[in-house]
């Protein structure tokens, strides 16, 4: 059981320490039950923090953000952040670690397990209660969750609502945390990748007539990339201009930035960028689903990611994020990859 | 060519090209004429909308004053695609034009004042079609003075118009750093601003160029005793519709495009410190 | 006029209406989405809100201005593309978007004329469907001088009283399409009003959510331009732009050049939406950005909507929708946000 009073227990005792400059975690929002990321610095706003199967939200962005206004400031504090990590989130750490985003000194880790559930599915939810919104959700039942609509209440059974990602999950324990709430009982899975094997059942006109459909609804928001903690980049592909651009970068520089997309969301330039997004992912992406939580036009682009982890098992037998000193994938060759393209 | 839609430039020959300033930060000026018989009358300080067909559209001062029937002046800075695109162009070489857009320098309220222009760098293009409108109708004016300044002597712009200016107004330079056979002011602008100390009775001060000279020409004029209704600059701001509605190049609740880029410093202040 | 109109005569009445393009609320995977509807038996107005808000039937999200390329002489030519002359007809609008609508009116049709945005606008027809319920539970219209059966923005105006439509015909495109299925329509009896009045009121004490005392808000954001409050309220903000780009009040854009043919020279200049919460939006060339920041950026969107739209149009520049509440990611609430400045210091 993670006992929510540890939590914030430890939460408190870190920030009346100094230790940590704030703490990034859970409250409760104002649209129903869903939670929102909150960022605590006073120890008494310790009884804000909150954790049940609701906690979706991959925190770890928050991080990348850090860092990024840190490197504007004069005089940085360079005190760590308190972050509270789920098992997914903390591979996202040791992927941040692995390329050297972060050092370890710059997060504390307050792992939570997320002991043989997993998190909220709002989509599944909406479309289990048919039209009926989800006022409340209480968890206190690991097995079926008692969800209070405008008509009453309903038992659904948790593992209906639970996250593909969830059912798939490699590590709902972390891996990685200075300190851990909740039992180690893994959920096993004998099937990681069952959705993406679904998919790739189907023949290559359905699904290409799949993804036309699909990827035709992007209006490129790039909520996908601004949610993805991997998406880092200050020279993204997709930009047509550098962030990182200084007062004496010449104007050669600037004026020969290709655009590689152009900005009309056409389906072949939203092909081109969500494919590209994925590529740049292999390796990299640990399956958090923010990605696909966040479009607001329901793309299930969580498929792509995960065909190419597939891609990485199967290939070159690599897993992402759970170690942080083993090499990153495409940075990194054994003498036993697969040859048998080279003809 | 339908001639009520806003966005559609009309064609125009670059018929000059100068090169003003080299090296890493080039500046280039550019003369331009309209293909087809245009009206385009422009008050001294408003911009067009130069556009290179293929890579985009970019915002710039007309220097030129309105007294010049025959061609549009343009100066400008080579600082990134659209830019770079026109430092690339021959004589010859059709580009597009659309505007005349923002509000002008109020040059009819100025009448019987003293003008004291001030600028740096890239910052005398905007405020050259004003000084050469007063040159043209002298006797509605008083004194005229110039003070301008750049980093070194190379990177002065309109080097030969400022040696013929020295007839007719006076004219106060510098540089930045000590350089072999520079004979006058050696400083930045605003230094230059006090050594000068122009009279601020019955005057009308006229600043332009990067952001911090700005901020330090104002204090020094403040010094001098200059009120805030005296003292008048430019502001740039990214755009891209020039005509107050693509919502980007806002300053509060004005659009530097349509509301500005011209503003008092008293008017200025009061805005949101956004820019 | 106003006029009944049986939900069974209501696909006839549409069959009518062979002429226009009809756009109407389709439920596509979980989403509802307005689209080109080929049937009409198709159009279902059993709906809450679509996602995306009709703004983009009128303010498409890739609109061509002018198709550009070199003749022989190498000298560049422009031509002006403008949109396609089909009149169209938008069933199920809500009043929320409607009034939007007559809001980006103000901005499209103002001093300078917007082409492109002025005969799409022209050539539809807004058919609305009046909220009896509020769609979303974040729904805040009253807040904003709207209500749920506002009739801003409209050519007709159905409400839906069971097992018919209480139809008000408002302009006179609106009066042409009731003439196409006159036979369908019958006169309002006196209990069909009482029912309409009845079912009015109702519906403006049902929405959950609410801003107090909100003429409150523009001149106290007028001194809030330097106050900490944007650096706390953006902390968890991703940038990531849906809120903006849902807005059906929203309307910033971006001018770009698509080349399509590099030998022989073509291609396109073409308006795109753009993002006040992107980073680049006011990025200039040198790499100067008056809007560095995530708190820079949201103060940005707030004054606009609250503030500086205020004082050049005297209107709010949002018709409480609450699409921006139920769809960010991070649970950032316009709502609480303007009452922590209402009540702030």
């Amino acid at each position: 059981m993670v006992k929510l009073e540890d939590l914030r227990q430890e939460a408190a005792g870190i920030l009346k320490s100094g230790k940590v400059k704030y703490i990034i975690g859970y409250t409760r929002g104002t649209n129903g039950f869903r939670p929102i990321p909150a960022f605590i610095k006073d120890p008494d706003d310790v009884e804000n923090l909150i954790w049940n199967p609701a906690c979706v939200h991959n925190l770890t962005k928050f991080i990348v953000d850090e860092k990024k206004r840190l490197k504007k400031e004069k005089n940085p504090d360079k005190r760590p952040i308190g972050i509270i990590v789920k098992g997914c989130d903390s591979r996202a750490i040791n992927v941040l670690l692995q390329e050297k985003y972060i050092n370890r000194e710059d997060v504390y880790l307050l792992g939570v397990s997320c002991e043989k559930t997993g998190v909220l599915d709002e989509k599944k939810l909406n479309k289990k209660l048919k039209g009926r919104r989800a006022l409340q959700v209480d968890f206190k039942d690991n097995g079926s969750w008692l969800v209070t609509t405008d008509s009453g209440q309903e038992k659904i059974q948790a593992e209906e609502l639970l996250a593909d990602r969830c059912i798939e999950c490699k590590a709902n324990f972390p891996v990685v945390y200075d300190i851990v709430f909740g039992d180690k009982s893994l959920r096993k899975t004998d099937r990681p990748f069952q959705s993406v094997e679904n998919m790739e059942n189907l023949s290559q006109k359905e699904r290409w007539e799949f993804w036309k459909e699909q990827l035709d609804k992007c209006i490129r928001c790039y909520a996908c990339r601004s949610a993805c903690p991997m998406c880092y980049c200050d020279e993204c592909v997709v930009d047509t201009i550098s962030f990182a651009v200084e007062p004496d970068t010449p104007a050669e520089e600037k004026a020969q930035k290709i655009k590689w997309i152009e900005k009309s969301p056409n389906l072949s330039e939203n092909i081109i960028y969500h494919l590209t997004r994925a590529m740049h992912l292999a390796g990299r992406c640990i399956d958090c689903g923010e990605c696909e939580r966040v479009c607001p036009l329901d793309i299930p682009i969580r498929f792509l990611n995960k065909k190419m982890e597939k891609e990485a098992k199967t290939l070159f037998d690599y897993e992402v994020g759970f170690d942080p000193g083993k090499p990153s994938l495409v940075s990194s060759f054994k003498d036993e990859d697969p040859e048998d393209f080279i003809r | 060519m339908d001639d009520t839609n806003v966005y559609i430039p009309k064609l125009a020959k670059i018929i000059n090209i100068k090169e003003e300033v080299g090296g890493a930060r080039p500046i280039k000026t550019f003369r331009t004429q309209f293909l087809t018989e245009t009206k385009f009358a422009h008050d001294c300080g408003q911009c067009a909308m130069l556009s290179v067909f293929g890579k985009g559209e970019c915002m710039i001062s007309i220097s030129s004053s309105p007294l010049v029937q025959d061609y549009l002046q343009f100066s400008i800075l080579k600082t990134g695609r659209v830019t770079t695109a026109l430092h690339d162009t021959q004589e010859g070489d059709i580009i597009g034009i659309r505007g005349p857009y923002g509000n002008g320098f109020p040059v009819d309220a100025w009448k019987g004042k003293n003008l004291i222009f001030i600028g740096g760098g890239i910052g005398l293009a905007p405020i050259w079609s004003v000084l050469q409108t007063a040159l043209g109708r002298k006797k509605d004016y008083g004194n005229l003075m110039l003070i301008y300044g750049a980093r070194t002597s190379k990177d002065i712009v309109f080097k030969e118009e400022l040696e013929e200016l020295r007839k007719e107004m006076t004219v106060h330079l510098s540089v930045d750093v000590e350089e072999e056979g520079w004979k006058e002011f050696v400083g930045f602008v605003p230094q230059n601003v006090t050594d000068k100390k122009p009279s601020q009775k019955n005057a009308i001060a006229i600043t332009c160029g990067p952001p911090i000279m700005i901020k330090f020409v104002i204090q020094a004029l403040g010094d001098l005793g200059f009120k805030d209704e005296q003292i008048y600059t430019t502001v740039e701001n990214k755009m891209k519709c020039g005509i107050g509605i693509c919502g980007r190049c806002n300053i509060g609740m004005h659009y530097v495009c349509k509301d500005g880029p011209v503003y008092s410093w008293a008017e200025l202040k009061e805005l949101p410190q956004e820019y | 006029m106003e006029k009944i109109l049986t939900k069974k005569s209501f696909p006839e009445w549409a069959e009518k209406l062979k002429a226009y393009k009809i756009y109407a609320p389709i439920l596509d995977d979980g989403t509802w989405s307005y689209e080109v509807i080929n049937k009409a038996g198709d159009i279902d107005l059993d709906f809450p809100n679509t996602v995306q808000a009709p703004k983009k039937i009128i303010n498409p999200q890739r609109e061509v201005f002018l198709e550009f390329g070199r003749s022989d002489e190498d000298t560049p030519e422009i031509k002006e593309v403008l949109p396609e002359e089909k009149p169209v007809v938008i069933f199920g609008v809500r009043p929320c978007d409607a009034k939007a609508l007559t809001l980006t009116d103000m901005v499209f049709d103002g001093d300078s004329k917007d082409v492109y945005y002025l005969k799409r606008r022209n050539q539809t027809v807004i058919i609305g469907l009046s909220c009896n319920t509020p769609p979303s539970p974040n729904c805040f219209c009253t807040s904003v001088d709207g209500s749920p059966h506002s009739e801003e923005g409209f050519d007709i105006l159905l409400t839906d009283l069971g097992d018919r439509y209480f139809v008000r015909s408002l302009t006179k495109k609106g009066d042409t399409l009731i003439d196409l299925g006159k036979a369908l329509f019958t006169a309002p009896k006196a209990n069909d009003k009482k029912e309409l009045t009845k079912i009015h009121t109702d519906a403006e004490k049902k929405l959950k959510r609410e801003i107090k005392d909100v003429a409150k808000i523009p001149p106290k954001l007028k001194e809030m331009f330097e106050s900490p409050l944007w650096d706390d309220e953006s902390m968890s903000c991703l940038r990531c732009g849906i809120c903006t780009y849902l807005c059906p009040t929203c309307h910033c854009f971006d001018i770009s050049d698509e080349v399509t043919s590099v030998s022989p020279f073509k291609g396109y200049r073409i308006r795109t939406w753009d993002n006040c919460q992107f980073p680049d939006f006011t990025m200039h060339s040198s790499g100067h950005n008056p809007r560095p920041d995530k708190a820079s950026r949201l103060r940005q969107r707030i004054m606009h909507k609250y503030q500086y739209f205020v004082e050049r149009y005297d209107h709010y520049q949002c018709t409480g929708c609450g699409r921006c509440v139920s769809k960010c990611p991070v649970g950032i609430d316009i709502i609480e946000v303007l009452n922590k400045v209402r009540d702030y210091g």
